[in-house]
């Protein structure tokens, strides 16, 4: 039998090796599956580890890399917030439509898209939209006791059906696009390029503010030890004087928030206009979680795994231009690579022995 | 012997560590016989009844069923010669239909004829009436009494053991409950009545047996008996000592009002209570009378829209929470160490910020004084003796008499103006105990208001000055400690008066 026994200390040292230990498990599944789906594996795995410097010009891969990381990682630290607490919000995807939903309507709105404040109000609208569709969970699980993460998740296909009627319906746009999408928004309201060529631009410098800024309250201020001892036992919370219906609030608003702000940099940034949700949404926000945890619920490890998971998502998409290997290949990587990061996780806290049964006899 | 008991237990004696559970327990039941056992928490009475289901081994003593001396060495062969308990907590499937629930415990003893039909069947016969095929989640905690009943009878055991099966129901239910149990001592069963209600074991039992400190002080016919002697007898001879350190009792620090609150349906009514600086305020009360919401209401972990129930020194604070009540002075330190005075998971540190949220020393505009807590941390264990290794020790690491000296001396250290402690020594060691208390008197000492709740009522017999008691969420009027004689404590406890001893 395998016995689970409490480690009395767990320390960085052991969560070094558990991570370690997924991490290998990861990288032998995925040339597994490589060598499955290539017929020329060999080049698929050397590939998918060094794309940056195989062809094109090297700051355009790592620009792509950095690009999506920065999507995910605000959006997943967001959602770490709710998560160290035991707040299941599942539906960060939905709260990304309406940021980029609210940045357009505030760009609607506004009547002078040219003034230097116009930038900063789409972002606001964008942090207000995410942040409104996130209460709703929190209102019902607060009030009417829903469970919070099928509330949350069933929203987003509201909202992702919401992005598509605006955009075939009042919102319409150019009806010889080829697909259902609004007018752009006016270049001086767009993210400009940092880097010509690459994919870098203003709007991931507004991210990663974002990003450290909560990652500083999740580690130095009240906020991060609220959540712990909501975390652990809902009881102490009351004791220490911390409301738990406050907590959801909180956790829901802040996460919200900040997949509402990768809404409205992406609709500054990268489309410039809503279009419907299927070619809208890149689920983010279900990536999203995977990085949370992988990362486990930590500001840096959320940080490494969100670079980790979209420099695997970009080498999928380059070797299936180059060898033809389907890119859905990401997907299981990263399904796996959760599934081995949580597995792992137990090994932190608890030793492995192995025992053979013996039947305690009564006395 | 001339005839043979259904049961009968010789010279039983149990053992945990120093603590002697049972000691040479001799108790016999009679077939047809409704027993009743009596004692206060910790007298013994669940060991001896472990020891009767298989669940716990005698450290000597014999146990003879039927007249044969027997050995009951797992609960199945308890099941199997014929006892069956029904537990005070109930086991079931929210889930299921009780036809399934029943199921469930029964693995195959059931053969021939439907299950179904014997559940109606038995529940005819003892007026136990239940609907099989309803799922249990829709059904009040008398009918789910009725479920773990049906479920005991349907084994046939001769023997039934009810551990204090009143306790969840209505006055109703009690009395639908008194029906079945005379109807099942009619037809030849022998009933253990475990209560604490003197009320009904005089009303439904035909004999009675009283434990205290694991010893049987009393057999008898209870309804030859008065309830006074019943009392008096579970609670011993203490004397209650007339000579106590002289405090100087100051102002009023905490008054309580006409508190009606209720919390995870457990009601508290709480009329009047004064509490003053230098003062030690005992409430007594059995368990699970309403100490847990009365330590709720008190703490602000339950608040009242009355504002005007509770005044801490002098502001009215009924609806404050945990942290503007400790702002005002008022200190608390709750029953449950792991998981609501401290968080199991997290470190001695972090665990002196759980009760120092609003401590402007401990933190400010969001951000946390690291270097007060680690300050705090050394204080607390230096002053207290508490063993532990390191500041980055999690709270579960700590033993039981350790963890409670550092929940109780976070809080002593502050100064408390009132002081709220609920069950100070409860589950630790002898030593720290004794220490405990001392740390309490102490503190009046210096001025502080203290209200301790306890099931000891010895602890408060030696420390408090005022006492009163909690019974069903109502707590009675309070008097200083040498005006209770035991006999009232114990009619007031048991709930055998209605507050008409004031």
């Amino acid at each position: 039998m395998i016995h689970l026994e409490l480690r009395q200390n767990s320390n960085w040292w052991t969560s070094l090796r558990s991570i370690t230990l997924a991490l290998l498990i990861t990288a032998a599944f995925s040339i597994a599956v490589l060598f499955l789906m290539s017929d020329k594996p060999a080049d698929a795995i050397w590939q998918m580890l060094t794309f940056p410097w195989q062809g094109r010009r090297m700051e355009v891969q790592f620009g792509l890399v950095l690009q999506q990381a920065a999507y995910l990682a605000v959006i997943a630290i967001g959602l770490s917030v709710g998560y160290r607490a035991n707040i299941w919000n599942i539906g960060a995807e939905g709260q990304f439509a309406f940021g980029s939903i609210g940045a357009y309507a505030a760009y609607l709105l506004i009547g002078s898209p040219d003034a230097a404040w116009a930038f900063p109000v789409l972002l606001l609208a964008g942090i207000i939209g995410g942040c409104l569709w996130a209460l709703i969970p929190a209102f019902l699980r607060v009030t009417c006791n829903t469970n919070e993460l099928l509330t949350s998740l069933m929203l987003v296909y509201v909202a992702s059906h919401l992005l598509t009627y605006l955009c075939i319906g009042p919102l319409k746009g150019d009806p010889k696009a080829g697909q259902a999408e609004t007018y752009p928004i006016a270049d001086s309201v767009q993210a400009s390029k940092l880097i010509s060529g690459t994919e870098l631009h203003t709007g991931l410098i507004v991210l990663l503010v974002a990003f450290v800024i909560l990652a500083a309250i999740l580690l130095f201020t009240l906020l991060g030890y609220r959540l712990k001892v909501a975390q652990h036992t809902p009881r102490a919370e009351r004791f220490a004087g911390f409301s738990p219906n406050n907590t959801v609030w909180l956790s829901f608003a802040i996460s919200g928030a900040m997949a509402g702000l990768a809404g409205a940099v992406y609709l500054t940034a990268e489309t410039g206009k809503l279009i419907q949700a299927e070619n809208y949404l890149e689920n983010f926000g279900f990536a999203a979680i995977i990085i949370a945890f992988l990362g486990r619920l930590h500001p840096l490890g959320i940080l490494l795994a969100a670079l980790m998971i979209s420099y695997v998502n970009v080498g999928a998409s380059y070797i299936q231009a180059s060898l033809q290997v389907d890119d859905s290949v990401a997907e299981l990587i990263e399904v796996v690579a959760l599934f081995a990061f949580l597995g792992c996780a137990v090994l932190d806290q608890y030793k492995v022995k192995f025992k053979r049964t013996t039947v305690r006899a009564a006395t | 012997m001339s005839h043979a008991a259904l049961l009968q237990t010789h010279q039983i004696s149990k053992a945990f560590g120093p603590v002697v559970a049972n000691e040479k327990v001799d108790f016999e039941v009679q077939p047809a016989q409704i027993h009743a056992l009596l004692g206060e928490n910790g007298a013994g009475k669940s060991t001896l009844m472990k020891i009767i289901c298989g669940l716990q081994q005698p450290d000597s003593g014999q146990v003879y069923w039927k007249g044969q001396q027997c050995t009951i060495s797992s609960p199945k062969v308890a099941r199997a010669m014929g006892i069956g308990m029904v537990h005070q907590h109930f086991a079931l499937f929210e889930g299921l239909s009780v036809t399934e629930n029943i199921a469930f415990s029964i693995d195959g003893a059931v053969q021939g004829r439907t299950l179904e039909d014997q559940i109606i069947d038995l529940a005819e016969r003892y007026g136990l009436m239940v609907e099989p095929r309803r799922p249990v989640f829709e059904l009040s905690a008398g009918e789910r009494q009725r479920i773990e009943i049906l479920r005991a009878l349907l084994l046939n055991p001769e023997l039934l053991i009810l551990d204090e099966p009143t306790s969840v129901l209505t006055p109703q239910e009690a009395d639908q409950l008194f029906d079945t149990v005379r109807k099942l001592a009619a037809n030849g069963h022998g009933i253990v009545f475990i209560s604490h209600k003197l009320k009904e074991v005089k009303a439904l039992c035909d004999y009675a047996t009283v434990l205290r400190g694991g010893r049987v002080v009393g057999s008898f016919d209870p309804r030859e008996q008065s309830t006074e002697s019943i009392a008096e007898l579970m609670l011993g001879s203490r004397n209650i000592s007339t000579e106590r350190q002289h405090r100087n009792i100051g102002e009023k620090r905490l008054q309580v009002r006409n508190l009606s609150i209720t919390d995870h349906d457990q009601a508290l009514h709480v009329k009047q209570m004064d509490v003053h600086a230098g003062e030690i305020f005992g409430v007594a009360g059995i368990a699970g009378n309403g100490q847990e919401v009365f330590y709720a209401g008190l703490s602000g972990e339950q608040t009242t829209t009355d504002n005007n129930a509770i005044t801490i020194n002098g502001t009215q604070a009924g609806s404050l929470g945990p942290n503007e009540r400790r702002v005002l002075g008022a200190m608390f330190v709750p029953e449950e160490r792991l998981g609501h005075a401290a968080v199991p998971q997290l470190d001695l540190l972090d665990n002196v910020l759980l009760s120092n949220i609003s401590n402007t020393e401990a933190t400010s505009k969001g951000f946390v004084n690291r270097r007060y807590l680690s300050a705090q941390v050394e204080k607390i264990t230096k002053l207290f003796d508490v063993k532990h290794a390191g500041n980055k020790t999690a709270a579960r690491n700590l033993s039981g008499g350790n963890l409670q000296k550092f929940v109780v001396g976070r809080e002593i250290t502050k100064q408390p103006s009132i002081l709220i402690i609920n069950q100070p020594t409860w589950g630790v060691d002898a030593v720290s105990a004794m220490r405990i208390r001392e740390t309490l008197m102490q503190l009046a000492g210096t001025g502080s208001a203290i209200i301790v709740i306890s099931q000891d009522l010895d602890e408060l017999l030696e420390i408090s000055d005022q006492l009163a008691v909690l019974h069903q969420g109502t707590l009675s009027p309070a008097r200083a400690v040498q005006d209770w004689n035991i006999e009232q404590l114990g009619l007031a406890m048991t709930g055998s008066t209605s507050g008409a001893a004031a």
